[in-house]
């Protein structure tokens, strides 16, 4: 059997000049779907033992600890990422520390793609694909929610004010990748508040 | 476009965040009593829905934020959201007090047996 190895889907896409923001891959990160029940005191402390942070209870956040930040997806799911080198490791400790209690941890590297955006104008580039009022405070760095962005399921993660990660399926990251190209295209600014 | 809030997660979002889920509350016959379910009750379980102007009482789920399924009061006339509860939830009082056909029915049966 030939040698299980990484390859990204965007590997072959190079960030063009033509955008007025810079738009690139993160291909670094692995990524655990982990899952289970807040509510469990036992479930709750296993995790923070494995992991060293706690899981962030409070919807749409997520915490950070050293080279481990945990996004909160659901009631009862957490994303949480590492170095792609480091997840066999963690994901070990993980299930060590969970034994048997009720719970799902699962490595889920391959299955997103991240898109890093950055620079003036990010928010305004992806409300052209989306609902959601991202100019307002409820997106303050940290923030982390799913998102119907150009028409697919997106995960949203705002790391800085200007900085803003998009996980999309891998199999969508091709598409994602095109319709953040036009979006951002130089001269095709939205200027929300042109006088603020 | 109507605008939903998550009562789970707290997102809010239009409704192409969200999914519709159909009338909430609705009664199985079979649930009740599985030996005697009638063609007419299954019928009306399967296909008959109420359609009234007003106060209607429906499930959505958080589709594209948390996953999570909930129930929603909304008025059929304004689209105004009157209320969100859990999806195992009853709705506030002076909202079950304004529910009018099958679900007032629902409602008063489901506080006699809470009491």
């Amino acid at each position: 059997m030939a040698d299980l190895h990484f390859e990204s889907a965007l590997a072959h896409r190079i960030a063009p000049d033509t955008t007025s923001i810079s738009i690139r891959e993160i291909s670094e990160r692995g990524m655990i779907d982990l899952r289970g029940n807040t509510a469990d005191k036992k479930f709750m402390s296993a995790a923070k033992s494995a992991l060293g942070v706690e899981l962030p209870k409070a919807p749409r956040t997520s915490t950070t600890f050293g080279d481990v930040q945990v996004l909160w997806l659901s009631t009862d799911q957490w994303l949480i990422l590492t170095g792609r080198a480091r997840v066999t490791a963690l994901l070990g400790d993980l299930r060590k520390s969970l034994g048997t209690i009720f719970s799902l941890a699962v490595d889920v590297s391959d299955m997103r793609s991240i898109i890093r955006l950055e620079g003036d104008g990010v928010r305004e580039t992806l409300m052209k694909g989306s609902t959601l009022d991202l100019i307002s405070e409820d997106y303050a760095p940290g923030t982390v929610r799913r998102m119907r962005f150009a028409e697919i399921a997106a995960l949203l993660h705002v790391v800085e004010q200007n900085m803003i990660d998009i996980y999309v399926f891998r199999s969508y990251a091709d598409y994602a990748w095109e319709f953040l190209m036009k979006a951002a295209r130089k001269g095709s600014e939205v200027k929300l508040f042109p006088n603020s | 476009m109507i605008t939903v809030n998550c009562p789970v997660c707290g997102a809010e979002g239009d409704e192409t965040d969200f999914h519709y889920g159909g009338q909430a509350h609705v009664r199985r016959p079979a649930t009740t009593d599985a030996a005697n379910v009638t063609d007419e009750e299954q019928r009306d379980y399967l296909f008959i829905r109420h359609n009234p102007k007003g106060l209607h009482f429906e499930r959505w789920r958080c589709d594209r934020g948390c996953g999570k399924w909930f129930h929603a009061a909304r008025d059929t006339v304004s689209l105004d959201f009157k209320a969100y509860y859990g999806i195992t939830e009853l709705p506030p009082d002076e909202i079950i007090a304004q529910a009018k056909g099958p679900w007032a029915d629902y409602f008063k049966e489901r506080m006699k047996a809470k009491k």
